[in-house]
């Protein structure tokens, strides 16, 4: 096929008219298929931005790595000549679409705040300066000997946390009870870091411990200004010493007032690290400590829910997430409206490492009334690693029902009838 | 309710979410001696790999239920122009599709045509790959409608849980 057939394949299928989206995909992400999918319901020119698609011949793909921002934006712009949006499909495509967004002069998040979103480190000092609720915390640096860990542990006060700031997904924090523990802690995330091949200079987040309920807040920016998509509960949030993420389900079940007050906190937060488009995800805790309900910022995100959790919403029209993100970029008027009923996912957490053999009791799973969906993610035969060392989930689970209780129930009974074997 | 009332609500409250989501619709066409027939419409290849969990929710809902046949919507008629359009279809696989997939240690299999509708499997590279989804609709799909102008629609029927050795993995971010 010559080069200039593939243009000619990828215009044939284009409806005259239609927006123009460039949408930058990572190899690695879950969401590839869900946006596609988007992009054809909403009848979009679609034009792939990916570090790890093959230009097949087929509707444009451009090479785009998110390590070198300068080079790829220059490329994206030249071949993609004029979008009518741009939108990073997941995390590792934020600040590379925002930087091709300012050069083509689209609505775009600058791309500091960007970064800082990436960035646990300058999320806290900017939320410090903001006066945002979030938990005590102090930044160890890199080299920093282990008696600096120990006195950033007893400023914040035990239990603690301790973070990596540039992980995301719970990978690499840990919870410490003592002295010993952070020490041991820091040793740990390191080597998770080193691994990971992250820079030796990287700092380390120790962190107060704020019991309480978690939620998190999906939404959009239009100028700085937050229309909710969704708030899940997070049942059974974990106290450490790992983070997991199982269960979330929507509509929270939290009074009004306070869901009010932690959707103002999250839009507030999202505002002091200077985002003001697109699409972000915020998780909190309500501290009740002290008799009064406060909500407090753990961490936010310039994008959408992660994993494919995003399947557990349906909008006005059955419209998915990934096509309000879509309409949202393009300007449209989005109606986050929600169908009726509750939804939940079961991220299907990895127990112990080794060598993931099976999963059986799929389709007795899939069969529990309420149960709407269920995916495993992991290839079969694969290396598998728990928190906090491990960077993905097992698999996904989806159930709906009329309220918060038949959905866990649901969730719960698919969990015991799943047999995960790994040796 | 009547069955098919019952089904279509089984339906309704099950996996009709999960079917929008692909880009499809799907409703009861009839139910004739226990047996569900289901009609498909929009994009029936995003459908049919959800053929099996269709027919458990259903069964497990409505236990009078025996089967579950899903039908896409008429092409027209199966004739001789199937058999071309599969050695044309197959011809364009070979030399333009997996020469390139190959590079991802990938390979497209034709599984058949069935009125218009070409299937196939990705295998190797491809089969469980996070990126399959972009191969497929942003490169084979349209590269076969170019070359395949009778071609009515592309069904993917690879299971990809199944795969083994996809090129990219997914990671939870």
């Amino acid at each position: 096929m010559k080069p200039g057939d593939a243009a000619t394949a990828g215009r044939a299928t284009a409806k005259p008219g239609a927006a123009r989206v460039l949408l930058l995909v990572p190899a690695r992400t879950y969401r590839a298929a869900d946006f596609l999918l988007a992009a054809a319901r909403l009848g979009l020119d679609l034009v792939i931005g990916s570090d790890g698609a093959l230009p097949l011949g087929g509707l444009p793909v451009v090479h785009a790595d998110p390590g070198d921002p300068d080079r790829s934006a220059s490329r994206l712009v030249a071949a993609t000549e004029s979008a009518d949006a741009v939108v990073a499909a997941d995390t590792p495509m934020l600040v590379l679409a925002a930087a091709v967004a300012a050069r083509m002069g689209l609505a775009h998040n600058p791309v500091k705040a960007v970064i800082a979103a990436t960035d646990k480190t300058q999320q806290r000092r900017r939320w410090a300066h903001a006066g945002i609720a979030q938990p005590a915390f102090r930044i160890v640096a890199s080299a920093a000997p282990e008696d600096s860990l120990r006195q950033a542990a007893a400023r914040v006060g035990y239990p603690c946390v301790v973070k990596a700031v540039s992980l995301s997904a719970s990978q690499g924090i840990l919870r410490a009870d003592d002295p010993a523990a952070a020490v041991a802690a820091a040793g740990r995330i390191r080597r998770i870091l080193a691994a990971a091949g992250r820079p030796g200079n990287e700092p380390l987040l120790v962190e107060e411990y704020v019991p309480g309920w978690e939620l998190s807040i999906d939404g959009f920016l239009d100028r700085g200004d937050l229309t909710v998509t969704a708030v899940f509960d997070k049942p059974g949030t974990p106290e450490g010493p790992t983070f997991e993420e199982t269960v979330l389900t929507t509509p929270s079940r939290l009074p009004g007032h306070v869901v009010s007050a932690a959707v103002r906190t999250a839009g507030q937060a999202a505002r002091a690290l200077g985002l003001r488009y697109g699409p972000m995800h915020a998780e909190l805790r309500i501290d009740d400590r002290g008799g009064r309900a406060r909500p407090v910022m753990l961490e936010l995100a310039a994008r959408s829910i992660g994993g494919l959790c995003s399947r557990a919403l349906r909008f006005g029209g059955g419209q998915s997430l990934e096509e309000l993100v879509l309409a949202s970029a393009l300007g449209r008027r989005v109606s986050p409206c929600r169908l009726p009923g509750t939804s939940g996912v079961l991220m299907l957490p990895i127990e112990r490492a080794g060598v993931l053999r099976a999963v059986h009791g799929r389709a007795e799973a899939a069969a529990v009334p309420g149960i709407t969906g269920l995916t495993i993610t992991i290839p079969i035969g694969r290396p598998v690693y728990p928190l906090p060392e491990g960077d993905r989930y097992l698999g996904f689970v989806f159930a709906e029902g009329e309220d918060y209780q038949q959905v866990e129930r649901a969730l719960g009974a698919a969990r015991e009838r799943l047999h995960v074997v790994i040796r | 309710m009547d069955l098919a009332d019952r089904v279509a609500t089984a339906l309704e409250r099950g996996i009709l979410p999960s079917i929008i989501a692909r880009g499809a619709g799907i409703r009861v066409a009839a139910v004739q001696d226990g047996v569900a027939i289901l009609e498909v419409t929009g994009s029936p290849g995003a459908v049919l790999p959800l053929a099996s969990r269709v027919e458990a929710l259903i069964r497990a809902a409505v236990p009078e239920i025996t089967g579950v046949r899903i039908t896409g919507p008429d092409a027209g008629p199966p004739g001789s122009a199937a058999g071309s359009l599969a050695k044309r279809a197959r011809r364009v696989l070979d030399a333009e599709i997996n020469p390139v997939i190959a590079a991802h240690r990938g390979h497209v299999t034709l599984a058949g045509v069935d009125q218009g509708w070409v299937r196939i499997r990705l295998e190797g590279g491809c089969q469980g790959c996070s990126l399959a989804e972009v191969t497929l609709r942003q490169g084979i799909e349209p590269l076969l409608r170019a070359r395949l102008p009778d071609m009515t629609g592309l069904v993917d029927l690879t299971d990809h849980e199944a795969g083994t050795q996809p090129f990219f993995s997914a990671e939870k971010r």
